[in-house]
């Protein structure tokens, strides 16, 4: 075991555990951030995705190792801001979640997008999002709610 | 029985460790967490203890110098695709590899140790000439990819040595060209993958064609490559080619579909080069 320690969601975070442990392990079983999802748990499907040092990553591939003195960032995090609520909203117009599961990843991974690119056409959001595996909505209406949170200006 | 990792300080102290104990050394993770997986949420069962080596800073550098391009191993492969002070023709394979999530953690040096026949980052490198930095405690010593990639997952680097940079050649090319099939864009591990690199002026003066995924290795030839330069006959380089492809059929795709494919791109490309 080993004492690891690094922010997570704006606040240090120190635990014991062992170097080659997840980091989705560690959030969901040890800190009860259930948010993150483990979806196929090999870096297929996006559910699992967190931001590390601000870039977008899937928590299954990344050891505790990697953690170390770094800042996670999970959805539980990532909705107190505004660019969630920009696409938060954006999703609920657009009829964008179906069973749910995948949502926390896609908004990770739109979140992404949208900072490196404000107004992104929709092969970019295409390719922003070809990480992220959807089985209920076809994706279309996930599209759209991407172009409409890019769009659409937030009353704060 | 938990194996004791280490989570070495500076290459110093990594290389140190190497000389004493057998260690897997683990980089971004994204392929030896995967292969490694067991049942949900359990834990990676490794054979032999871990070296964590993504946070050494001193492995991350890109460096671009008036004859070459320095890429540090832990540079990661989004690193590689998002800097606009590289070529295209670097960037774009990179580009085209898994998902944005999985290249802000993979490494450039991980792609090449793992060394499996689908790193689509191979074709790219072996064309360019790159060469790998391995280090030890004993010094360092530069193999060329031909050299480093014995088959597939094999590769030449001693287990007290690490590979902490690599080095790709500047040369001047006025165009390339880049394939890669898969069953889809993004997220795929490749059917085939074809680089072409030129430099033509009035004449053709350079032209470097590699496969990837064909073969258990990358696959380039240099005599064909060189002769085909000089005569400009691509049937006889064509030819080359096949009788060097030994694809097997495979869940991905079949050896017909690969080695058909990848001459048809290839000759398609060689049509208008030498028009």
């Amino acid at each position: 075991m080993t004492q690891v320690t690094f922010t997570l969601n704006s606040e240090t975070v120190s635990l014991e555990t062992t170097l080659s442990r997840r980091l989705l392990d560690v959030l969901r079983e040890d800190l009860g951030l259930t948010g993150t999802k483990e979806g196929c748990g090999e870096g297929e499907c996006g559910a699992c995705q967190v931001y590390l040092d601000g870039a977008l990553v899937n928590s299954c591939m990344v050891p505790m190792a990697n953690v170390m003195g770094r800042e996670v960032v999970t959805i539980e995090g990532f909705s107190q801001t505004a660019d969630y609520a920009k696409i938060e909203s954006a999703y609920m117009e657009e009829g964008a979640v179906q069973c749910g599961y995948c949502i926390p990843g896609m908004v990770m991974a739109t979140g992404a997008l949208l900072k490196t690119n404000p107004h992104p056409t929709l092969s970019e959001i295409k390719d922003g999002l070809s990480g992220n595996i959807c089985r209920c909505t076809g994706y279309q209406t996930i599209f759209k709610a991407v172009q409409r949170a890019a769009t659409e200006e937030v009353d704060e | 029985m938990i194996p004791a990792h280490i989570r070495p300080e500076s290459l110093e102290e990594l290389l140190t460790a190497l000389d004493t104990a057998s260690y897997t050394i683990f980089a971004g993770g994204t392929d030896l967490l995967i292969r490694k997986r067991q049942w949900q949420g359990a834990e990676r069962r490794f054979e032999e203890p871990l070296a964590f080596i993504n946070h050494l800073e001193e492995l991350k550098e890109v460096v671009i110098t008036q004859d070459h391009f320095l890429i540090g191993a832990l540079a990661t492969q989004e690193d590689i695709a998002s800097n606009e002070a590289l070529p295209d023709y670097l960037r774009e394979p990179y580009r085209q590899m898994a998902t944005l999530a999985i290249r802000n953690i993979a490494t450039v040096g991980g792609n090449l140790i793992n060394a499996a026949s689908v790193g689509d980052s191979l074709p790219v490198l072996l064309a360019l000439d790159a060469r790998v930095i391995l280090k030890s405690v004993a010094g360092e010593r530069s193999l060329t990819l031909d050299e480093l990639i014995v088959d597939k997952y094999r590769t030449a680097i001693k287990k007290n040595e690490v590979l902490t940079q690599v080095i790709i050649p500047r040369r001047h090319f006025s165009g390339y060209y880049y394939k890669k099939i898969g069953q889809r864009k993004a997220s795929i591990l490749s059917k085939l993958s074809v680089i072409l690199l030129y430099r033509k002026n009035k004449n053709l003066e350079d032209l470097r064609i590699a496969v990837g995924a064909v073969n258990s290795r990358p696959l380039r030839l240099k005599e064909a490559e060189r002769t085909l330069l000089e005569t400009g006959c691509i049937d006889a380089y064509l030819k080359a080619l096949l009788e060097s492809f030994h694809s097997e059929d495979d869940k991905r795709s079949t050896r017909e579909y690969r080695e058909t494919v990848t001459l048809d791109i290839i000759r398609k490309q060689l049509e208008q080069l030498f028009s």
